[in-house]
């Protein structure tokens, strides 16, 4: 069934793909946006339910193998440390997100010249902070400027409450002499734009009812529909269609709700399906042409997949620290480790983040994103009763290191329900990364008892998070080179002259920090790259 | 397939859940069972097939057992069929867990989340500076990093 051509057609209503759309409206190029998921009204979201917490192990999972709604896709992660998590719907993940909102630093752009390890991008930090700018001032994002870890910027709003536990730890971290900082967050701590500042719910996995987070539903999305931009929901598409002749993608085809297949004809396709999400629908669409995956001839599509491995240490304080309130992911972030120094025994580093604590189900199940429920019987009263309220915790976020035996591949069985490949993860963890882990294990623990806890809990096994696949990157990466990358150094593919790729899998290297804020502003950077060559975008 | 409980099996399963989540009377904190967790159960059994035979099997070895049930008799259901009791354990911290008068006694508003929320004092800027005086004391953080040209940044 086919429908009227349109200038440009975005793949993926989420983070990266709501930012493109933002920054070519101004082209007043017709813009047509397939999103797979449906568009939620705010008052779905669990978290106005009295039993909000079970929405976490259901239809609210961040594990699409867990939530099996019909937008989701299966993954099989059998050959992988770690199973990836994301959001199919309009908002993509940032609708289940936890809004930390991280820069990378300068230094992540040019691992190789510094550190000799993974490569350097074909922009900086500098090319890049007036995009982050902007998009910090288009989402909302409350911090504290003067962060000596970075090079100045002012984030729009002040920071959010660092609550007890943030101050506790921020004690622990100044006895130490460590460097530490409020967390940068894409949450409201003032009412902004229309949006009602955050209530300290703790339950951001769930869908922000509030429309403090700055998920592209709250942000980006309102205003591109006001301004004509076209969102078809429910509508998967199955591949990238190319000219045999030119070379060039002429479209897709897409699976609507009505259960029908259908050819959207289009000028240039954007992909923005993050890191798992892009190189399967490239490597679903094979031609003549590229029978190895479209834009594949450098056989890099899927290859050097990056997760932020993660480790969780917490301490037991003598009084509660109410880490239920508050946004959950984020207080303070340290970065005293984040730089190379070789005498650690490993190149790269880590940072420290202070989540909260999470809900009492959650906690007694394990943990958010694990699945080891605590002891029962007289042991599970004691830790419910004289440790959960007393816990302030630090998560170990380690940058990865780009392999390019960890990859995407297709599965050859299974299948998601319109009968298209599902992606497999075929990833393992990198020595480098195993030291960082039991280094930040072992630094965290020094903290805590620095901050005062009187007790400090770690997992007592080198197993990491099974449900840490938040942050996929690296499957489509940048560079100069044709034979060893995918997008040139403004997300267009080598291989295909009016195909772009603005999600998370451009990254060269992974930093060791949240990566949204850095895919959205890769996503305007690229959007004014298209607008400053329009002339002659596809010679 | 769910359950058609004999007032047997529930008495069991009550016992059961008490052991698993045990009361604190000191803190007026229900057992599982006497809570009644083990309609939650049942709604679940009512829902998933597999859970519902698992169940089944549990409560028939637990009535073989013994007549008490106790922490030793829990503890062999566990070792003789740790499937499924990996699969009751975590359906009674769901049903328990997720009754709003049950977080209260743990430190956790009863209420929805949204749209109350829970006030959180946010620091004041005088706060902020003072706690965050070491770590600008210690002037800049990040490294010198060459820019594609060769020459270096403005960083420090």
């Amino acid at each position: 069934m086919p429908h009227d051509p349109v200038d440009v057609l975005i793949v993926g209503a989420g983070a990266s793909g709501a930012a493109i759309a933002w920054s070519l409206l101004e082209t007043r190029m017709r813009i047509l946006c397939l999103e797979q998921g449906p568009h939620l009204h705010d008052k779905d979201f669990p978290s106005r339910r009295e039993d909000y917490e079970l929405a976490r192990y259901d239809t609210f999972s961040c594990d699409p193998n867990v939530r099996k709604l019909k937008q989701d896709y299966p993954i099989n992660s059998t050959d992988s440390c770690i199973t990836p998590v994301n959001w199919n719907g309009v908002g993509g993940s940032t609708i289940n997100f936890l809004g930390h909102w991280p820069r990378m630093r300068p230094s992540d752009f040019r691992t190789k010249t510094l550190d000799g390890v993974g490569d350097d991008w074909p922009v900086d930090y500098e090319t890049l902070a007036p995009f982050y700018d902007m998009n910090d001032a288009n989402t909302g994002v409350s911090g504290l400027a003067g962060n000596p870890a970075y090079p100045d910027y002012t984030p729009p709003l002040p920071p959010i409450p660092m609550g007890k536990l943030g101050r506790t730890l921020a004690s622990g971290f100044n006895e130490l002499e460590w460097h530490w900082w409020p967390s940068d967050v894409s949450i409201l701590s003032r009412d902004y734009d229309g949006r009602q500042k955050c209530v300290n719910a703790g339950t951001c996995d769930l869908g922000c009812a509030a429309g403090a987070k700055g998920g592209t539903n709250f942000t980006y999305w309102p205003i591109l529909e006001n301004a004509g931009v076209e969102l078809r929901t429910e509508c998967r598409v199955r591949e990238v269609l190319v000219d045999p002749e030119t070379g060039f993608a002429t479209g897709v085809l897409y699976h609507g709700p009505d259960g029908q297949l259908h050819e959207q004809k289009a000028e240039l396709v954007v992909l923005a399906c993050n890191g798992v999400g892009t190189p399967r629908l490239l490597l679903n669409s094979t031609s003549k042409l590229f029978p190895e995956g479209l834009a594949n001839r450098s056989d890099m599509v899927g290859r050097n997949l990056m997760f932020h491995p993660l480790t969780g240490v917490a301490g037991v304080f003598d009084e509660p620290m109410l880490g239920h309130e508050g946004p959950m992911a984020c207080s303070i972030l340290s970065q005293e480790f984040y730089e190379s120094d070789p005498s650690r025994g490993f190149v790269r580093g880590y940072g420290l983040h202070s989540g909260r604590s999470t809900t009492p189900m959650t906690y007694a199940l394990g943990g958010y994103g694990i699945d080891n429920p605590i002891p029962w019987g007289a042991e599970h009263r004691k830790v419910m009763d004289n440790i959960y309220p007393y816990l302030a915790g630090l998560t170990v976020v380690t940058e990865d290191l780009p392999e390019a035996h960890n990859r995407v591949t297709l599965d050859p069985e299974l299948t998601d329900s319109d009968g298209i490949p599902a992606p497999k993860i075929t990833y393992r963890l990198g020595e480098n990364t195993q030291r960082m882990l039991k280094h930040g294990e072992a630094r965290a623990t020094e903290l805590l008892r620095a901050a005062g806890a009187r007790d400090v809990l770690t997992k007592g096994d080198d197993s990491v998070w099974w449900r840490a696949g938040w942050h996929q990157m690296g499957t489509c990466r940048m560079g100069d080179d044709p034979e060893t990358s995918v997008v040139n150094g403004w997300g267009r593919c080598h291989d295909v002259k009016n195909l772009f790729i603005v999600d998370g899998s451009i990254f060269v290297t992974a930093g060791a920090v949240n990566p949204t804020s850095t895919i959205q502003a890769l996503a305007l950077y690229v959007g004014d790259c298209i607008k400053t060559n329009i002339a002659t975008l596809f010679d | 397939m769910s359950i058609n409980w004999t007032v047997q099996q529930r008495a069991t399963l009550d016992a059961i859940l008490d052991v698993l989540i045990p009361a604190n009377p000191d803190k007026h904190i229900p057992g599982a069972g006497e809570f009644g967790t083990a309609e939650f159960i049942l709604m679940q059994t009512a829902k998933i097939a597999s859970f519902a035979s698992a169940i089944a099997a549990l409560l028939d070895r637990a009535g073989e057992l013994a007549g008490n049930i106790t922490p030793n008799v829990v503890r062999q259901l566990e070792s003789e069929q740790p499937e499924a009791f990996r699969a009751l354990l975590v359906e009674t911290y769901k049903g328990y867990y997720s009754r709003a008068e049950i977080r209260p006694l743990v430190g956790v508003g009863a209420h929805p989340v949204h749209p109350l929320g829970y006030d959180v004092a946010p620091e004041s800027a005088e706060d902020l500076a003072a706690l965050t005086a070491p770590v600008r004391a210690r002037g800049p953080l990040y490294r010198r990093t060459p820019n594609r040209g060769g020459g270096q940044s403005d960083a420090p």
